[in-house]
């Protein structure tokens, strides 16, 4: 089975494509003809042309290269057309339809069908009942949700359990002004899950992080593994906290949820977890941007000391440690700013200045700290010190994260500097806490064993 | 090792020959028994005089249990007779068997009697520890604060087995009630390594025996220098 030809295929075949506008057999060819590459509207009882492309009658029919199938069918016929894919040697399909396993035994009975022809045809499916994926910058739309293609190209990959969550999440994004390298809704899972996707998108040179919307699998265990191996750094939004059993049996049974499995399991392997969609994209813009953290210690720089008390409060309650800086690097800011409001950690600058810069290069460059937060409300005149932080993250190989508060129409564009520059920005001060905290618990999560032990957490002696 | 792994498979073999869905308290004990946990003095007996004897052995005060494999809810048996705590003469003793093979007959069961060690629960701290084999995840353990707390509060670590003991003891610190083990109001600080070493025991078990479905230690009594299961329920797959 090659989940290639499902995400990066070559040509298209959209079966069950229709002329009738409404349909989503429509509305999917409208998103695929997009795609620069062949597509072929297939359907036995239609005639004619769709968007200029001739009708098909069958996928085997097709004279030409065509790797994905996008069914937009009735259930009860999809196993059919998934065996008629594996004899024209298409790899991959989408299967928009539900009815499937989620729908009682008589889906489960076709859904069974549907993975017998898949298994058979060597057919990597998506779904059934999900809403398809998105390959921004390949204009690949795979699905017959609308509006779809304002979305941005960017280099996280969203890979939710719910079709549903993963538009949210991508449109989220694009509200924000950030990009998807994918955006996959899983569904059914009849024979690409977390797993595959999250190995696809590993190999994927588009994508720096993967994110993860988990409801819950039949392999707690190999989706861990599948996160631990891969060398993209995943996040995870594990969603159904309140599902807790009763007490009639044992114990044990009773407490150990699936929540806490996974919420304990995503720990022990190396994933960072987060409790909302809004942290998700946030965690893994974050991780997706910076240069993987060290460590777990944060240098705070603010020019305003409410927004970094905030964030130094969310920071400590996530587990980050805020580092005393070295004498050396105090020196200097006071150097840069004498009679400064407080020049320990966080610094705090009591206002934006000119000298701002210099003094988060400072912080930066300081050996005890792993990860840097800085905040700054928008000032005219003064601007971001975007001049002064150019070349800074690499040079320091640490994330740099910076969140700042203004008018829309004039921080939009100058966050956008500093984001070419490899710093990731955020509008509001916890959010910002929110995402660093995703990093240092990137870096505890992965921190080499013997690191663990010496560390202030475990200490096997008291 | 290996000895003791066979000793494990043996006792666990015998009770999937009887088709039995539970393992009975002095054989679960026996089975934690040989990965190094602590569990009170015991002996089984089948008459009140042999009660009485093995608690002269044992040393005053005992506790008196029903031990069958059919019942794994021994405080709710037989109208309150299935558990016996703080005897301390060969009266009380006796009568106690008495009335646990009196119950037993009436319900037409074959049952003998576990005479163990009493505990004294003020010296510790009481814990669970339990461990179960997940569907989706395989073996897992969980640790917690003993008695009512771990129902009314919910206050529990979980890990995907097996563990590490350095694991384990984050477990431990992860608790809400983690200060409580430090020592409070007094009382003494309790040996956290002992509860991880049981973590681990019941992490390795679960991940060693495919036919064991659950395992439960509680309470596990965490005492200064050491940890004792003072109950412990080992459940087998059904099929």
């Amino acid at each position: 089975m090659s989940v290639s030809d499902l995400f990066n295929p070559d040509g298209i075949a959209v079966v069950g494509a229709s002329a009738t506008p409404g349909k989503i057999g429509y509305e999917a060819m409208q998103n695929v003809i997009e795609f620069d590459g062949p597509v072929y509207p297939v359907n036995p009882s239609a005639s004619g042309s769709v968007f200029d492309r001739e009708f098909v009658s069958a996928v085997t029919e097709i004279d030409g290269d065509v790797d994905l199938a996008l069914c937009c069918v009735p259930a009860p016929v999809v196993p059919d057309v998934i065996e008629e894919c594996g004899e024209a040697d298409i790899g991959g399909a989408v299967i928009f339809a539900g009815g499937f396993g989620e729908a009682g035994p008589e889906g489960q009975e076709l859904q069974d069908r549907l993975v017998d022809a898949a298994t058979e045809g060597d057919v990597a499916l998506l779904g059934p009942n999900t809403s398809g994926f998105l390959v921004p910058e390949e204009q690949l739309y795979a699905t017959f949700a609308t509006d779809i293609d304002t979305i941005p190209s960017g280099n996280v990959a969203v890979v939710a359990q719910s079709g549903g969550l993963a538009y949210a999440i991508a449109f989220q994004a694009e509200n924000e002004g950030v990009g998807v390298s994918a955006m996959v809704g899983l569904g059914n899972r009849a024979n690409v899950g977390f797993e595959e996707a999250i190995e696809y998108f590993d190999t994927d040179p588009k994508t720096d992080s993967i994110i993860l919307h988990v409801e819950g699998t039949d392999d707690g265990r190999g989706l861990l593994e599948t996160c631990q191996r891969v060398e993209t750094p995943v996040v995870a939004y594990n969603v159904g906290e309140q599902d807790v059993g009763d007490f009639a049996e044992s114990h044990t049974g009773a407490l150990t949820g699936e929540y806490e499995l996974y919420e304990a399991g995503f720990a022990q392997y190396g994933v960072p977890t987060v409790r909302s969609s809004t942290e998700l994209l946030d965690a893994g813009t974050a991780l997706a941007s910076s240069p993987r953290p060290d460590g777990p210690n944060v240098g705070v720089v603010t020019a305003q000391a409410g927004p970094g008390i905030a964030i130094t409060d969310r920071l400590k309650a996530a587990g980050a440690t805020l580092p005393s800086l070295t004498e050396e690097t105090q020196e200097i800011v006071e150097e840069i700013l004498p009679g400064i409001t407080f020049s320990a950690n966080p610094v705090d600058t009591g206002r934006p200045m000119p000298e701002f810069g210099e003094v988060v290069d400072a912080v930066a460059r300081d050996e005890n700290v792993d990860i840097v937060l800085v905040y700054e409300l928008y000032e005219g005149g003064l601007g971001y010190p975007t001049d002064d932080l150019e070349g800074l993250v690499d040079d320091v190989d640490k994330p740099i994260v910076f969140a700042s508060g203004g008018p829309r129409e004039i921080i939009t564009e100058e966050l956008a500097e500093l984001e070419a520059i490899g710093i990731p920005t955020f509008t509001a001060p916890e959010r910002a806490a929110d995402a660093v905290s995703a990093l240092v618990q990137y870096a505890k999560r992965n921190a080499e064993p013997d690191a663990v032990v010496a560390g202030e957490e475990v200490s096997a002696d008291d | 090792m290996t000895d003791i792994s066979g000793i494990g498979r043996s006792v666990l073999e015998t009770a999937r020959d009887e088709q039995r869905t539970a393992l009975t308290e002095a054989e679960a004990k026996g089975l934690l028994a040989e990965r190094g946990l602590s569990v009170p003095d015991h002996e089984t007996v089948d008459s009140p005089e042999a009660a009485v004897e093995a608690a002269e052995e044992i040393g005053y005060p005992v506790v008196a249990k029903v031990s069958a494999p059919s019942v794994q809810h021994k405080s709710e048996w037989g109208g309150g007779v299935g558990v016996a705590v703080g005897l301390e003469n060969p009266e009380s003793v006796r009568t106690a068997a008495a009335d646990i093979f009196d119950a037993a007959n009436g319900a037409g069961i074959d049952a003998s009697v576990l005479v163990e060690e009493g505990a004294d629960l003020e010296a510790g701290l009481e814990v669970i520890v339990g461990g179960t084999r997940d569907p989706s995840f395989g073996p897992t353990v969980l640790v917690g604060l003993g008695g009512i707390t771990v129902e009314v509060l919910q206050d529990t670590s979980h890990r995907i087995a097996p563990v590490s003991t350095a694991e384990a003891v984050e477990m431990t610190r992860e608790l809400e009630a983690s200060p409580l083990f430090d020592g409070y109001r007094g009382s003494p600080a309790v040996d956290r390594e002992a509860v991880a070493e049981a973590i681990v025991a019941v992490g390795d078990v679960l991940d060693e025996h495919e036919s064991i479905r659950e395992i439960e230690i509680n309470p596990l009594l965490a005492e200064s220098d050491r940890a004792v299961a003072l109950d412990a329920l080992v459940s087998l797959d059904d099929d």
